[in-house]
């Protein structure tokens, strides 16, 4: 093969890649009509757009950039890596549907506006936004990374990682920056398509360079009867009380059972960001979220990832030279057109969850904090304006991140989900808790991400900085941060509900109350399920995530003298999963239909309009929290300098 | 056909050809590249696919092939001729090469007329191609 056919194909795609894109940021800006079109598109993108890109970002690249590289190092050890497609369903099952309707009645299209007019607090505006912003900057930056290195080893060096990752922000930029949302869900379908097929084609070329299904298994076999192999096909038992990694509690003794139910709790982060509920609060109808969330997000991708990816990433276990790196490499040498193809569908994948994350950080900075606490009077063309701004400061932040503090990037992108997950007490206080307190709301919140920073590298080496050492290490117990923020967060949530008045409610708020209680209020025949709902859900997460899973090490497996045999010609661990996908995608039929979580509803919902409140000139205030931010800033920097001079290492 | 039908259906026809245009693409790549027609023959049966597609997406949304999509298919069409051409003429291709390259011409060569007759009758596929002088809008000289 000529240098040229290697050489051309990358590019050529790539270019494809650009023009397309720019073609959709067009389209959308043509139909764009004023500020609203940029960030909600007017609330009119279809049903079926909205469910297939929110399943694109939630289930795709990042899956195949992470998941298969943990299988291939790892193999079987976290199994809620493999049933992740239920665990990401399940959030948007509880949540969308409902929040679309608080959105719909309240005219709002954002997580943060709703917690501004439910809660009427700043601090979760905040959160909200700086959880977006983790997301954009350490979560996806963190595989912009990951595909420029790709890019990188594609080229043969001749792109460096440096240029790679320009132009990947830039391209981004460009399809963000131009045409708002509703470029994001128009390219996000063409991008969502391009990654389902690139990952399928993928695991068809490890499966075909493994020497097929039954060479694999038989491979796997081989290696799981040799003892220093045999860990990476169980469950290490239900948890370790161990001080974490880093202190004492390393890798390998890291994959109980706990750690994966805590890892499932920290996927389901993902649709209860503002990422996600973007999009959904975009859509013009909420018909369609039962359908995306239980056949495209769980159904589809879910199987995607227990067959596909798995598939990747056992490939990568059996052969070091079928790892993702060395099949890309491989591809690239032997069939570059397939490479290019394959590689713009994963960049395709990386480019949607990262332009969505862009977005809702952009647009979190402009309009839910910097607009409403400290320039009310900015128009909606400047918000527009300043938006893009933001989204343009914000790649090249992530851009320099990635190049130069990779370790950095990657102690943000850690806390993103479980931060994310933080936000299902406030988010359930709004649709089915009505008891949360605004108090309560927050205080769980701010508990909660205290929880998870404390248990990540991200807090650990903040708090070395100032010259304290925690006693423990990431993901004490064996157990996620995601999980130990929830402790904290519902313990908080709980006591403060208890002691707080419980009736203290916005107006907002009590007409989503009485929404919830009057024409979306959950039928007689539901109400009557809801035992066994309970029942199905915490089995289900009992046995596919949870300490059930000690059961899936040996269910498939018979044993004769020192022979070991796999009932299902496959390791046993994959087939445990592959039935929790099965029943997981029960479960969440069961939950969107049956008991009418997501279900389809045809009611008018008229817009709330709010009381006449006399309108005042805030300016004098915005002014002075802008003259307090700023010394509350430099006093809050003089005194880390200091604190990190006298007792920092 | 409504502006948000339209961007829907055109969004389609974008999804259909980044993967089964492409797809197929890289199929009869490879075909070439390891001079086996089985493989050159996935590649044809995955464009002809896209086609199917398309075309039902057509039927669904209740329309035919823009004036811009025939004129990119007739394009590309033509291109590939070229091309196929110029590799026979240089004696660049294989009787593997050749026969992949003949049955896709052929298959799309003979597709369009079965489309256009599927879709608007013998006589009817034919008056496609048949404009009469006064259908340009303008007097007879």
């Amino acid at each position: 093969m000529s240098s040229v056919d290697v050489t051309v194909w990358l590019p050529l795609l790539a270019l494809f890649y650009v023009a397309v894109l720019l073609y959709w940021a067009r389209v959308a800006v043509r139909q764009s009509e004023g500020a609203d079109g940029f960030f909600s598109a007017g609330h009119a993108i279809a049903p079926w757009i909205s469910a297939l890109v929110i399943a694109g970002a939630s289930l795709s690249s990042w899956f195949v950039l992470g998941g298969s590289r943990q299988i291939a190092e790892t193999g079987f050890q976290m199994p809620a890596l493999l049933v992740a497609g239920i665990a990401i369903a399940l959030p948007g099952v509880v949540f969308f549907k409902r929040l679309w309707f608080v959105a719909e009645r309240l005219r709002v299209s954002s997580q943060a506006d709703i917690f501004r007019v439910y809660y009427q607090s700043p601090f979760l505006v905040v959160v909200s936004t700086a959880v977006a912003l983790l997301f954009a900057v350490g979560f996806a930056g963190l595989q912009m990374r990951a595909v420029a290195e790709a890019v990188t080893l594609l080229t043969d060096g001749a792109v460096s990682q440096l240029a790679a990752s320009v132009v990947l922000g830039f391209v981004l930029f460009a399809g963000v920056g131009i045409g708002g949302i509703r470029a994001i869900a128009y390219f996000g379908v063409i991008q969502t398509v391009l990654v389902f097929t690139s990952i399928v084609t993928l695991a068809g070329f490890a499966l075909l360079w493994s020497g097929g299904f039954g060479a694999l298994n038989s491979g796997l076999l081989a290696l799981s009867a040799s003892p220093e192999a045999a860990s990476g096909f169980l469950v290490d038992g239900v948890i370790h009380f161990t001080a974490g990694l880093g202190r004492a509690g390393e890798a390998e003794g890291a994959s109980t059972a706990v750690a994966n139910l805590s890892l499932a709790l920290a996927f389901m982060g993902f649709q209860a960001s503002p990422l996600a509920l973007k999009l959904v609060l975009s859509t013009r109808s909420p018909n369609g979220i039962a359908a995306g969330q239980t056949w495209v997000t769980a159904g589809f991708f879910g199987g995607l990832v227990v067959f596909a990816v798995t598939l990747i990433g056992v490939a990568g276990l059996l052969d070091k030279g079928l790892t993702l790196d060395a099949l890309f490499a491989r591809l690239q040498s032997q069939s570059p057109w397939f490479a290019a193809w394959i590689f713009i569908g994963i960049v395709a994948g990386v480019q949607l969850l990262a332009g969505l994350a862009l977005f809702a950080a952009g647009e979190g900075l402009v309009r839910h904090v910097y607009k409403p606490y400290f320039n009310s009077r900015l128009s909606k063309t400047d918000a527009v304006t300043l938006t893009r701004i933001a989204v343009a400061i914000l790649a090249v932040v992530a851009m320099v991140m990635q190049n130069l503090t990779p370790v950095t990037l990657s102690a943000l992108a850690a806390v993103a989900l479980p931060a994310a997950f933080q936000l299902w007490t406030p988010l359930l206080g709004v649709t089915w808790l009505g008891w949360i307190t605004r108090p309560a709301a927050m205080t769980g919140v701010g508990f909660g991400l205290a929880g998870v920073v404390l248990t990540e590298p991200l807090g650990y080496e903040i708090l070395s900085f100032f010259g304290l050492e925690l006693p423990w290490g990431r993901w004490p117990w064996t157990i996620h941060s995601a999980a130990w923020g929830m402790a904290a967060n519902i313990a908080a949530v709980l006591i403060i509900s208890a002691i707080t008045n419980r009736k203290a409610l916005s107006a907002e708020a009590l007409e989503v109350r009485k929404l919830f209680a009057g024409a979306l209020s959950v039928g007689k025949k539901a109400r009557g399920l809801r035992a066994t709902a309970w029942s199905v859900a915490l089995a289900w997460f009992f046995l596919a995530t949870g300490p059930g899973l000690i059961f899936g090490n040996a269910a498939f497996v018979t044993r004769d003298g020192e022979t070991m045999t796999w009932l299902l010609g496959m390791p046993s661990l994959w087939a445990w999963s592959l039935a929790a996908w099965v029943s997981g995608l029960g479960l969440v039929w069961f939950l969107a239909y049956k008991m009418e979580m997501a279900s389809p509803v045809h009611v008018e919902i008229p817009p709330y309009t709010p009381p006449r409140r006399l309108e005042t000139d805030r300016s004098t205030v915005e002014q002075e929290r802008v003259r307090t931010l700023i010394i509350t800033g430099a006093a809050g920097f003089v005194l880390a300098v200091l604190t990190a001079f006298s007792f920092g290492g | 056909m409504s502006k948000p039908a339209s961007v829907e259906r055109d969004l389609l026809v974008f999804s259909i050809w980044a993967v089964l245009g492409l797809g197929g693409l890289a199929f009869l790549l490879e075909g070439f590249a390891r001079d086996s027609y089985l493989v050159s023959l996935a590649g044809v049966v995955t464009i002809i696919a896209g086609f199917v597609a398309h075309i039902v997406v057509n039927g669904v949304f209740g329309c035919s092939f823009k004036p811009g999509e025939a004129a990119l298919g007739i394009g590309v069409f033509g291109v590939l001729a070229l091309v196929f051409i110029a590799g026979w003429a240089s004696g660049g291709l294989s009787q593997n090469d050749y026969w992949s390259g003949l049955t896709l011409f052929a298959a799309l060569g003979f597709g369009l007329p079965i489309y256009l007759s599927t879709r608007y009758g013998l006589r009817g596929a034919f008056s496609r191609f048949h404009l009469k002088p006064a259908d340009s809008g303008k007097p007879n000289a």
